[in-house]
């Protein structure tokens, strides 16, 4: 590109939408073909992002909220901050030697896949073999650095879910993977993270996992809740790709 | 579960799921400025409600099409509530006016109540930083860049609107928007 014909004085219009629709087309037909352009008008486009905050602010009506709820026929629960006391404390499960196995196979599994899939997903989205799915979990705001995959089967009705660098827990609590459909939380798996913050475990429900929308993974007293009770530390959702 | 410790994306992860919750949380934390965005534009409270409205109903179903590569939440939620605005003020066909009053607002000495108490700070502290950064403009700036912004008039109506050159009001633009890049990005 010759430098004359950059588009930079028209970016800071073009990011706020008040060029003419002739010099926008010019300016969009040149921001095709020049990175340089594209790169500056990103930065312009961040402070026109930025400018509705500027804005005298005024408080909708409290009922808009109802309005909203109602239009879309949704239920609007009112969550009480409270509802962790009603925890149900299990008896913490014992694992038998059979259970022990399996979790080892499960983790060995695991420690190649969460390379195996990282890699894949760099690649291509449509490298799946054997049609398997494979979806990323990602920390939350308390978490960050925590990440996980969720690995199910081609026909669904198998997976497994591995994390990494998730907070080794105290012995009366358990990581919990919800499967969530419609609102709706299914207990999927419960599971623990050895000192390095890694762990695996099989994921079973009652329906077909590929019909599930997303996931959660919350800590959850061991032995698990019927419903999510304690900090999320891990989300995803299972759209097909 | 606590969903007030969700950030932005996890919530809109969640919506994809239908999970009501997390609709509610969204809404908690942005219908004050979706709300205020919408009204500063079309200038009518009813209508502003009905925007708001929109702009929740559209998140709640279109949820699955949000890119977090391409932009934050918060972006993307201003850039719907915008775009609708303005095409309603479009629609109405009125002709380009100058504004009443400032649609910007001075920043505060110090966080107000209402700020005080709000859970993220964060935000509270962002907006400080914009306003501040808006209120060292120009008179003559700050007025064009307000018709382009809020209203969405192209240069030549906003030197129609002001009565200027239009060589004029895309050199006010230009500048007023690169100043604000260089405090807010650079
Ligand atoms: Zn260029």
């Amino acid at each position: 590109m010759i430098d004359d014909k950059h588009v930079i004085d028209q970016l800071p219009a073009y990011a706020l939408g008040s060029l003419d629709d002739e010099e926008a087309v010019q300016v969009s037909d040149h921001l095709s073909v020049c990175s340089e352009c594209r790169s500056e008008l990103e930065t312009y486009q961040t402070v026109a992002a930025q400018l509705a905050l500027a804005g005298v602010e005024s408080n909708p009506p409290p009922s808009l909220k109802n309005n909203l709820f109602d239009q879309l026929q949704i239920p609007q629960t009112t969550k009480s901050r409270d509802e962790g006391k009603e925890r149900r404390w299990l008896v913490p499960r014992v694992l038998t030697v059979w259970s022990m196995v399996s979790l080892l196979l499960i983790l060995a599994l695991a420690v190649g896949s969460i390379f195996m899939w990282q890699r894949i997903n760099q690649l291509e989205q449509s490298a799946r073999p054997g049609g398997m799915y494979s979806f990323a979990l990602i920390g939350t705001e308390i978490l960050p650095q925590a990440a996980g995959y969720l690995i199910v089967g081609a026909d669904g009705r198998n997976g497994a879910v591995i994390v990494d660098k998730l907070p080794l827990l105290d012995a009366d609590k358990e990581y919990q993977l919800w499967l969530i459909r419609e609102g709706e939380f299914t207990s999927g798996a419960l599971l623990a993270v050895d000192e390095m913050g890694y762990g695996g475990r099989r994921v079973s429900a009652p329906d077909n996992l590929l019909t599930y929308s997303a996931v959660s993974m919350t800590v959850e007293p061991a032995g698990g809740s019927p419903n999510p009770t304690g900090e999320v530390v891990l989300v995803g959702t299972l759209t097909n790709p | 579960m606590d969903y007030s410790k969700l950030d932005d994306e996890v919530l809109i992860r969640l919506i994809v799921a239908d999970n009501a919750d997390s609709l509610s949380e969204l809404y908690d934390r942005y219908n004050r400025l979706v709300f205020s965005l919408a009204l500063n534009i079309v200038g009518n409270p009813g209508t502003a409600e009905e925007i708001t409205l929109d702009v929740f109903t559209q998140i709640w179903e279109k949820a699955g099409t949000y890119q977090p590569e391409k932009a934050k939440v918060s972006t993307w939620m201003t850039t719907i509530t915008r775009n609708r605005s303005i095409d309603v003020l479009r629609r109405r066909k009125s002709r380009p006016e100058r504004l009443s009053a400032d649609l910007f607002q001075l920043p505060s000495d110090h966080l107000s109540q209402d700020e005080n108490l709000e859970d993220n700070a964060q935000a509270a502290l962002q907006r400080e930083r914009v306003r501040e950064a808006v209120a060292q403009l120009p008179e003559d700036q700050r007025e064009a860049l307000q018709l382009a912004f809020f209203k969405g008039y192209t240069h030549r109506q906003i030197a129609d609107v002001l009565d200027l050159p239009l060589g004029t009001v895309k050199t006010r633009i230009r500048l007023a928007m690169g100043k604000l890049r260089k405090i807010l990005v650079d």
